[in-house]
C-alpha cells in the first residue's frame, strides 16, 4: 500500500518532516559499479539467510559483475551445484529476482558453482580447480551461527574453517571479506567502537585485576585436549559427551568474558585473520539480523538466531519480559546487511578500507527495549482475541493483559512461584489419581506435563537473550560504514542505500518483522515441535 | 491517458466512524481502569460530535482527533489489525469488495481518499487489495500524539483538490474518472470527476444527486445495481 502525502516519518525525533530529502551525494573514492565491473567475486556461505539475500542483490543491482564463484557443500546425494540450482536458486528471495534478472539461463551463464566445505583445507576445492579461478574478492558469509552447540561444532567451522578460509585467500591471491558478528565483544556495555584492537582480545582484557593474555594457539591447545578427555571418558562419566562438549564451550567462553560460543569462537576465527600478515582483509560484524525491509520482498526472514524465538513466545503470550529498561536492541534488516557487505566489498576492492565494519543500528536509531515489549503485547492481544482453539479463560488472559518489563530478580521469583504452584497441582493430581484411578486423572497429569515442558522451553530460550536484553546493554559504533557511504559515487548510491536512520521501527516491527516471521518462521517452528527436533 | 475510481471510505466502503474507532481504543488500554476512563471520555463526547457531523465534516474531524492526544504512535500502529478485525472488517458493505474489483477490472485504479488516518487505513487498503490512499496523518511529538492532523487537513475542498494534484502527478484524466461517496461533505470531491457515484447516499446527499442527475448506488444492499458505466460491455 502506498500513501501518498507530503510528510515523512523522521524515526530518530519521532514526528513527521516536509520536503523532500536532500540527494544523496558521493566523493566518487570508492566506486562501486566499476569495482564490480570486470572482477571476479567468490562467495562462501550463499545458502545461509544473509547469505541468500547478498548472492539476490549482486545479482539484481549489479549486472555489471563479470564473474561470481559461489561455494556450496555437498548435501547427502546432492551434489554442489544440484544444490545451488534446486535449493538455493529456488528459495523465496531468489526465486523473483531471478526470473526478473533473466531466469536460470542468465545465473549458468554468469555464476559457476563449486563444490567444498569449510571444514575441509583450502576450503574443500581441489587445488587444480583453484589454479583456474581467477577471483579478486572472496566474501564468507559462512559460518554455524548457533549459540551453544557442542563446542566442536562451533571451533570447527568458526576457527579452523576460517583457517582453511585464509589458506584459500592466500592461494587465490585475492583480498577478502569476512562477516563475523557484532557480539564478538563479548560481555559489555556502552558504546562498542570498530578500532579496538583484533588480536589478542578478550572481553574481560583491562578489566581491573585482570593479568591473563588471549591466544587463539593456545585456546586450541585447550581445546584439542578437552575434546579428547571429554571422548575419552564416555565410559567413566555416564553424563552424554554432546552436553559435556556444550557446557565446557560455554564456561571457558564466560571465563574470558564472552557471552556464548559462537561469539568466542567468532572472536577467535578474526583474531587468525588479523594476525595474517599480509592479508589484505575487512571484517564486518553485523549486529542481530533480522526480516528484510525492502529487499527482495519486505518480511523476508529464516534466521532462528534472530529475534524470531523471542517473537514466537510472545505470540504465545508470554507476559513478563525481562529487559534493561533503557537498552536498546541491537537489530539490524537483512537487506542492509547484504548493502553493508556490498559496500565493504567495492571498498576493498578499491584500497580505500577500514579493518572493522559494525553493521547495526542503534548508534543512529535505537529501538528500546520496552518499546518491543509493548509490541509482543499487543501482538499476543491480537492473536489472543481471535483464536478459535484452546482454552478460552487462558486466551482472554493473554488478548487483555499486557506484558511488563521486569528485572531478572523478579522473574527468577516469579519462576520459583510458578515452579512451587505447579509442584502442589502435581502432588494434588497424583494423590486423585491414587482416590479416583488412573483413567480419570491421566489426561490431566498429561497436560501438565505439556506445560511444564512448554514452560521450561521457554525459560530456555529465554536465559539464552539475557545477555544481549538485561545484562549488556551495547551500542555498536558505525563510523566506518557510513564514512564509506560518503565515499560512493553517485550512481552506486542510486543502487545501494546504508539508511538504518529511516527505519520507522513501530511500522517495520509490526507490519514487517512480526508478520515475516509468522508467515516463514512460524510453520517451520511448529513443525520442528511437532516432530521433536 | 489513465483513469481512476476515487472511494471516500467512512459510509461507502464501511459503516463504521471516528468515534467507533476511539471506543476501540478506549476498550484497549493498557489496564481495565483506564479503558473504563477512556471508554466513559468517549461516550460524553458522542452527542457533542454527532450535532458537528451535522454542522460540518471538517470540524467534527478536527474534534475527534483531539482524542488521540498523548497516545503513542506505537499503540495506533500495534492496534491497527485487531481494530481492523474487530471493528471494521464486519462493517464492510456487502457489495464494497464487488465495486471495488469491477472498477478494477474496468481498468480504473483505484484510490481511497479519505479523512481517516493512515495507520488505520493500512489493513483496510490490504484487505480491499487497493494500492493508493490519500488521507490524514496525525501530528507526533517524540512519538506521542499531540491530538492535532497534520495540514493539510482532508475533507471537503481538500479532498477536491488533493484529487485534482494526484490526476496532475499521475497523468489521470479525471473526465474519465469516477468518484464515490455517501455525503454532502464530499460534493466538491464528487463534482471533480466525469462520473460522480452518491454511493449510499444521505438524505441530502441524495436531493443533490437527483438534481444533477448522478447516478445513485446502494452497497447495503446483498444486490445492488451497478450505473451503466461500470456495467462491462456485453460480448455480442
Amino acid at each position: 500500500m502506498k500513501a501518498r502525502s507530503s510528510w515523512r516519518w523522521n524515526a530518530v525525533r519521532g514526528d513527521y518532516e516536509s520536503g523532500d530529502p536532500p540527494p544523496l551525494r558521493g566523493t566518487g573514492e570508492i566506486a562501486a559499479i566499476e569495482a564490480f565491473s570486470n572482477r571476479t567475486i567468490l562467495l562462501l556461505g550463499c545458502s545461509g539467510f544473509v547469505g541468500k539475500v547478498f548472492l539476490a542483490m549482486v545479482l539484481d543491482r549489479f549486472p555489471e559483475l563479470k564473474h561470481l564463484v559461489v561455494q556450496v557443500r555437498r548435501k547427502k546425494t546432492l551434489s554442489g551445484e544440484q544444490r545451488f540450482y534446486s535449493e538455493v536458486l529456488k528459495a523465496p528471495p531468489l526465486r523473483q529476482i531471478v526470473d526478473r534478472i533473466g531466469g536460470e539461463q542468465l545465473v549458468r551463464a554468469k555464476v559457476q558453482v563449486v563444490e567444498g566445505d569449510l571444514d575441509q583445507p583450502l576450503c574443500g576445492i581441489p587445488v587444480d580447480q583453484i589454479d583456474q579461478l581467477k577471483v579478486d574478492i572472496v566474501v564468507n558469509i559462512a559460518g554455524v551461527v548457533d549459540f551453544d552447540p557442542p563446542v566442536n561444532e562451533s571451533v570447527e567451522p568458526n576457527v579452523y574453517g576460517t583457517q582453511h578460509l585464509i589458506e584459500l585467500v592466500q592461494l587465490l591471491n585475492a583480498r577478502l571479506v569476512h562477516v563475523s558478528t557484532a557480539y564478538v565483544a563479548g560481555k559489555k556495555n556502552g558504546h562498542i567502537s570498530e578500532d579496538t584492537a583484533i588480536e589478542g582480545y578478550f572481553p574481560l582484557r583491562g578489566e581491573p585485576g585482570e593479568v591473563r593474555r588471549f591466544s587463539v594457539s593456545e585456546e586450541l591447545s585447550w581445546y584439542t585436549q578437552f575434546v579428547k578427555e571429554t571422548r575419552e571418558s564416555r565410559d567413566s562419566n555416564p553424563r552424554p559427551v554432546r552436553e559435556r562438549l556444550r557446557e565446557g564451550g560455554m564456561n571457558r567462553a564466560e571465563s574470558w568474558g564472552w557471552t556464548n560460543t559462537y561469539t568466542y569462537t567468532k572472536s577467535m576465527g578474526e583474531q587468525l585473520i588479523a594476525s595474517t600478515a599480509g592479508l589484505t582483509y575487512a571484517i564486518v560484524r553485523p549486529a542481530i539480523v533480522e526480516s528484510s525491509m525492502r529487499f527482495p520482498f519486505p518480511g523476508w526472514n529464516e534466521g532462528f538466531t534472530t529475534s524470531a524465538p523471542l517473537v514466537l513466545m510472545g505470540g504465545e503470550g508470554v507476559k513478563n519480559w525481562p529487559v534493561r529498561k533503557d537498552g536498546p536492541l541491537e537489530i539490524i534488516p537483512v537487506d542492509l546487511v547484504a548493502e553493508g557487505i556490498l559496500i565493504v566489498t567495492a571498498a576493498v576492492l578499491c584500497g580505500k578500507h577500514k579493518r572493522v565494519y559494525h553493521l547495526a543500528s542503534a548508534d543512529e536509531n535505537p529501538i528500546m527495549l520496552p518499546r518491543l515489549v509493548a509490541f509482543l503485547g499487543m501482538n499476543s492481544r491480537y492473536k489472543h482475541k481471535h483464536k478459535k482453539s484452546g482454552s478460552k479463560l487462558a486466551n482472554v488472559w493473554k488478548a487483555y493483559v499486557e506484558t511488563q518489563v521486569i528485572t531478572v530478580e523478579t522473574l527468577q521469583a516469579r519462576r520459583t512461584r510458578l515452579r512451587r504452584g505447579l509442584d502442589v497441582i502435581h502432588a494434588a493430581l497424583t494423590l486423585g489419581k491414587t482416590l479416583l484411578g488412573a483413567q480419570r486423572v491421566s489426561p490431566y497429569l498429561k497436560s501438565l506435563r505439556d506445560t511444564r515442558r512448554q514452560i521450561r522451553q521457554q525459560e530456555i530460550t529465554l536465559d539464552k537473550f539475557l545477555p544481549f536484553m538485561f545484562h549488556n546493554s551495547f551500542i555498536f559504533e558505525t563510523r566506518n560504514i557510513r564514512e564509506a557511504v560518503t565515499k560512493l559515487a553517485n550512481d552506486d548510491l542510486t543502487r545501494l542505500k546504508w539508511d538504518p536512520e529511516t527505519i520507522d521501527w513501530a511500522d517495520y516491527w509490526v507490519n514487517i518483522h512480526t508478520k515475516g516471521i509468522e508467515k516463514w518462521i512460524r510453520p517451520v517452528f511448529v513443525s520442528q515441535r511437532k516432530t521433536g527436533s | 491517458m489513465n483513469k481512476a475510481a476515487f472511494y471516500d471510505l467512512d459510509g461507502t466502503l464501511l459503516s463504521c466512524n471516528l468515534v467507533t474507532m476511539h471506543a476501540y481504543y478506549a476498550r484497549n488500554d493498557r489496564s481495565p481502569l483506564k479503558s473504563i476512563y477512556q471508554f466513559s471520555k468517549v461516550l460524553v463526547s458522542v452527542p457533542l460530535l454527532f450535532g458537528l457531523d451535522l454542522y460540518s465534516r471538517s470540524l467534527f474531524n478536527v474534534f475527534s482527533f483531539r482524542a488521540y492526544r498523548g497516545m503513542h504512535r506505537d499503540r495506533l500502529i500495534g492496534l491497527a489489525d485487531d481494530l481492523f478485525e474487530v471493528t471494521l472488517k464486519p462493517s464492510i458493505f456487502p457489495q464494497a469488495q464487488a465495486l471495488i474489483e469491477t472498477t478494477k477490472e474496468l481498468g480504473y485504479r483505484n484510490v481511497l481518499v479519505t479523512g481517516t488516518l493512515d495507520f488505520h487505513i493500512r489493513p483496510i487498503a490490504l484487505h480491499f487489495g487497493i494500492d493508493e490512499v490519500i488521507c490524514n496523518r496525525l501530528e507526533f511529538r517524540k512519538h506521542v500524539a499531540t491530538g492535532r492532523v497534520l495540514p493539510p487537513l482532508l475533507a471537503e475542498n481538500e479532498k477536491a483538490r488533493s484529487i485534482r494534484e494526484y490526476a496532475v502527478q499521475e497523468n489521470i484524466d479525471l473526465a474519465q474518472s469516477c468518484a464515490f461517496s455517501d455525503s454532502t461533505s464530499d460534493v466538491p470531491m464528487l463534482s471533480v470527476v466525469g462520473q460522480p457515484v452518491a454511493t449510499n447516499p444521505s438524505r441530502r446527499l441524495r436531493r443533490v444527486a437527483l438534481q444533477k442527475g448522478w447516478p445513485i448506488l446502494e452497497l447495503r444492499e446483498s444486490v445492488s445495481k451497478f450505473p451503466p458505466f461500470l456495467r462491462p460491455a456485453k460480448v455480442l
